[in-house]
């Protein structure tokens, strides 16, 4: 059999060109300033020697006189320093989840996650940040590091288009990993459902760091939102297997709503206390909406 | 409390309710889905079980009522029983009336359909028991049918099936309607056995209730309470031309002449003209029409009499057969537009006169216009053969004088002096000198015979048994008497003629002609062929197996004759001619007519007025007035089962 060449998957698969256009005009923000390495364009608190101005101070003897406002001075007879930001470049970290839950749902969880990423990584890329993007079921499985321009487009969506969602999940041992991984400073974005037997605390306290802005996003299908069953069911844990005998009834779904709602209500709360930001995503939703819409008005986009 | 069939309720139980107990615990079947997590699943479970103690409890509820259902259904198949008092309702007795005026066709198809159909819904009426009560008081009822006689079709039952099966069977008849016997063996039925009678037959007096036309001839002689009979009147119409006798003779004289005689009755408000038209063994023989003229009512007594004609036909018929005068136009009632008369081929006698010597008696005999006289000695009397004479009936009628032999055949007798033994007769001694004191002049042996001056020297005195028919008595003892004995009739004289001056008078003569003539009538030893409805066929000395009785209705009825020859058809309900056939001897018939003129008056009666009260007609007509409601409930429950399954599986849904 004559070996095929594989085809390369098209970022114009996840993305269409129209919201690309709108995305390249965004660029991604962090609510604490960064130090980064390189000179790039973004403000930290560090006052350092760059070139955004900043702010005034009076000068004082042994400062340096480079740094002298003169039109200042010649207004107020004072003499005055500038002040400049350093800015720094931004790692974004982008985990996702690909573990078998995500693959449920109409339409499907991880097709919203991939192309959430695709959305996100897009805009890191566009605006020369780095970004490393890690899939994960039980413990991470694939990793793309490093990456910075518009080059790594089409590998960034090779590898969201060709992993297919199955596998146990193991978030502990994923964060436990991807933490170890993280250098520098930057942002990490978490997206998955957050439906994790063994529970998200510890998980997620490694990923929180005095370096790291942390985004959670749990995308949750309209099915586990309202589910519409009836009857006598046995419902089987996609990843463990694990079956649970239900009746449904008025009373049974309204325990269950009630239960979603404090799940995600405790996942906020967690999130709220460590200085996290929660979003919680329907996959029924636009993804267009949640970039433009709502990510910037939690400001990770701007 | 019994239990009927106790072990065949144990053994189900013991099968049953394992059963059902493993059935509640298995698992149920249940539809496998895939979820994404089952975590929070199994928290909504938890919840749920945790906040909703009541059902656990519900569930327990459910087998509970199920268990009770089940030990319900096993305790019913071990059939217990309680031993309740348990009377039964109300009690009616259903008189029909059969007879031939029910017959009338003014309520189509017939009266008596009519009231079969009435009663019917009086039936379906009355109150059934309630199956799930126990001390229920079902309605009983029982039927019976009546003209003369009354027959019971049913007796008292609550089942109304069964009712309705009885009044089913009553056959039409064309009998009298007399409710006397009726009402005795409804009251008969009606006490209940036993010692019980005084408490409860005070308030379960049964009622009658009779559908009938009202024409019934004896109420006047019949007591009832007050409200113990209601009468349901049937038929509408009165117009209705009948014969009410007819009779045919051959004249004594010229035996080839037949006289017909027949009394047509017009019970309609208007004169009509009929056609009477007469028949012999099915020709024609003469028609005549006749106006009967109107009913009236009698100023006096406010009875309607109706309008009556007479028509006479004489006919020239040698030979016997079965004579038919029938009214040609059709009418409401038609068992009355005909009657049959059977003839009997003309006939001279032939005498046997057994005497030692009475040349008297012998010329007085060969005066009258008979056949053959033969005279006979008693020794030669005796030397006779007796079966020869049965089979044969070779002599019409035997005179025996002053002979009595031991033993005699059927035949007719005419016997002076001495009394043949074995009739009940006894002649303890003689008498001398008797005088005729009294004699029965419209009988008709002594039709124009005047025994005044008829004095005996010497005669015998007779102690009759009591069914004998005296004709006429000496000072101290009967002189002339007619018995029938053993299929024989004797016209006993108890002188010898030579020892009276009998001889001498000018009615012994008469008097001879008369009792030969009367002799010659008892044709068949007593046998009559022509009967009135519901009389018997009897036959005598029968010497085969079966008999044949062919009714008017060209069925056939096999008869047994009982050992000692004699055989009885009782059933001559319709009228019409009846054929016999009896092996070895030419076809017998039998005329059996309606004739009554109480019958053929159809006018339904509006009251009944017995003896002590008057009965009115009921004026509402009987309808269905019990409905049991128990079938709309049954469909109401199974409706609201139904309802109860979709609203249960609907709200599941959710």
């Amino acid at each position: 059999m004559p070996a095929t060449k594989p085809t390369t998957r098209k970022l114009t698969e996840l993305l269409d060109a129209k919201f690309m256009a709108r995305l390249d005009s965004l660029d991604v923000l962090s609510r604490k300033i960064l130090q980064g390495k390189l000179q790039g364009e973004r403000r930290s608190k560090r006052r350092g020697q760059s070139v955004e101005f900043a702010d005034h101070r009076p000068y004082v003897v042994g400062d340096d006189l480079r740094f002298v406002d003169w039109n200042i001075y010649g207004r107020l007879e004072h003499l005055f320093l500038k002040l400049f930001l350093e800015e720094q470049d931004l790692t974004i970290h982008l985990l996702v989840d690909t573990s078998a839950s995500m693959g449920m749902g109409e339409p499907a969880k991880a097709l919203f996650a991939k192309r959430l990423t695709a959305a996100l990584g897009y805009v890191s890329l566009v605006n020369n940040n780095r970004l490393s993007i890690s899939l994960f079921a039980d413990g991470l499985r694939t990793q793309l590091t490093h990456m910075r321009g518009r080059n790594y487009l089409p590998q960034m969506a090779e590898m969201l288009l060709t992993t297919e969602c199955d596998g146990f999940s193991d978030f502990e041992k994923a964060c436990r990993d991807a933490a170890t991984s993280r250098i520098g400073s930057g942002i990490t974005i978490v997206i998955s459902d957050f439906l994790f037997k063994q529970g998200y605390d510890a998980a997620l306290r490694r990923l929180i760091g005095a370096r790291y802005d942390l985004y959670v996003i749990q995308v949750l299908s309209p099915q586990e939102i309202e589910p519409e069953l009836g009857g006598d069911l046995k419902l089987r844990d996609i990843e463990d297997g694990d079956a649970a005998e239900i009746t449904v009834s008025a009373a049974l779904l309204k325990y269950y709503r009630r239960n979603l709602a404090a799940y995600c209500a405790e996942l906020n709360g967690f999130c709220t206390r460590r200085g996290a930001v929660y979003v919680r995503a329907n996959s029924a939703d636009s993804v267009e909406s949640l970039v433009l819409n709502y990510l910037r008005r939690v400001r990770l986009l701007r | 409390m019994q239990w009927l069939t106790p072990l065949v309720g144990l053994y189900a139980a013991a099968v049953a309710i394992p059963l059902l107990l493993v059935l509640y615990f298995l698992k149920l079947k249940r539809h496998e889905m895939l979820v994404s997590s089952t975590l929070l699943w199994k928290r909504a479970v938890q919840d749920l079980q945790v906040n909703a103690p009541f059902q656990k409890l519900r569930r327990n509820l459910l087998l509970l009522l199920q268990l009770l259902a089940l030990i319900a259904m096993l305790l019913a198949l071990a059939g217990p029983m309680m031993a309740l008092d348990k009377g039964p309702g109300q009690r009616y007795v259903i008189l029909i009336d059969r007879s031939a005026s029910m017959n009338a066709t003014d309520v189509a198809p017939s009266r008596l359909a009519e009231a079969r159909k009435q009663a019917k819904i009086f039936v379906e009426s009355l109150r059934g028991g309630a199956a799930v009560s126990l001390r229920d008081r079902a309605d009983h009822a029982m039927v019976i049918a009546f003209d003369r006689h009354a027959k019971v079709m049913c007796n008292f039952t609550s089942d109304r099936r069964q009712l309705a099966a009885a009044i089913d069977a009553i056959e039409a008849g064309d009998g009298a309607s007399q409710l006397g016997e009726a009402v005795t063996v409804a009251r008969a039925f009606a006490q209940p056995a036993g010692g019980e009678a005084d408490a409860s037959s005070a308030e379960a007096r049964a009622k009658l209730v009779l559908f009938s036309d009202g024409r019934i001839r004896d109420v006047e002689t019949i007591v009832l309470a007050q409200d113990e009979l209601a009468f349901h009147r049937i038929g509408q119409a009165q117009d209705n031309v009948a014969i009410t006798a007819m009779k045919a003779r051959r004249s004594y004289e010229q035996p080839e002449q037949v006289e017909v005689f027949a009394s047509l009755a017009n019970y309609g408000a208007e004169a009509v003209t009929r056609d009477v038209q007469l028949g012999v063994n099915g020709n024609v023989r003469a028609v005549r029409s006749v106006t009967v003229p109107a009913c009236q009512t009698d100023a006096d007594s406010a009875t309607p009499v109706p309008g009556k004609v007479a028509v006479n036909f004489s006919l020239a018929h040698n030979g016997e057969g079965v004579l038919e005068v029938r009214q040609l136009t059709a009418d409401a009632l038609t068992c009355d537009d005909a009657a049959w008369g059977v003839l009997e081929p003309p006939k001279r006698l032939s005498v046997l006169l057994v005497t030692e010597g009475n040349p008297v008696l012998e010329s007085a005999l060969r005066a009258c216009p008979i056949e053959r006289l033969d005279p006979c000695t008693p020794a030669g009397f005796e030397a006779m053969d007796r079966a020869l004479f049965s089979m044969q009936n070779a002599y019409d009628v035997i005179v025996l004088d002053n002979h009595a032999p031991a033993r005699l055949p059927r035949c007719r007798y005419l016997a002076f002096g001495a009394v043949p033994s074995g009739l009940d007769v006894n002649s303890p001694r003689e008498l001398e000198s008797q005088m005729i004191v009294d004699w029965r002049a419209r009988h008709p042996v002594l039709q124009h015979v005047n025994l005044t001056n008829l004095f005996a020297a010497q005669t015998r005195m007779l102690e009759l048994p009591r069914d004998a028919d005296v004709l006429a008595e000496f000072n101290e003892s009967p002189a002339l008497a007619v018995l029938h004995r053993r299929g024989s009739t004797f016209l006993l004289a108890g002188f010898d003629v030579l020892q009276s001056n009998w001889p001498f008078e000018p009615s012994f003569v008469l008097f001879c002609y008369n009792a030969l003539n009367f002799l010659a009538t008892q044709a068949g030893g007593g046998e009559q062929h022509e009967l009135s409805v519901a009389e018997p066929i009897a036959l005598e000395s029968v010497s085969a197996k079966t008999v044949t009785v062919t009714c008017p209705d060209a069925s056939e009825v096999e008869v047994r004759p009982d050992p000692g020859g004699s055989a009885r058809f009782p059933a001559t309900y319709r009228v019409g001619v009846y054929g016999v056939d009896i092996p070895d001897e030419p076809q017998r018939f039998y005329a059996v007519n309606l004739l009554d003129a109480e019958e053929s008056d159809i006018a339904p009666r509006q009251e009944i007025s017995l003896s002590n009260l008057t009965v009115a007609a009921e004026t509402q007509a009987i309808e269905r007035a019990n409905v049991p409601l128990w079938p709309v409930l049954v469909l109401a429950a199974l409706v609201l089962a139904c309802a109860e399954w979709l609203a249960y599986n609907l709200k599941a849904r959710i």
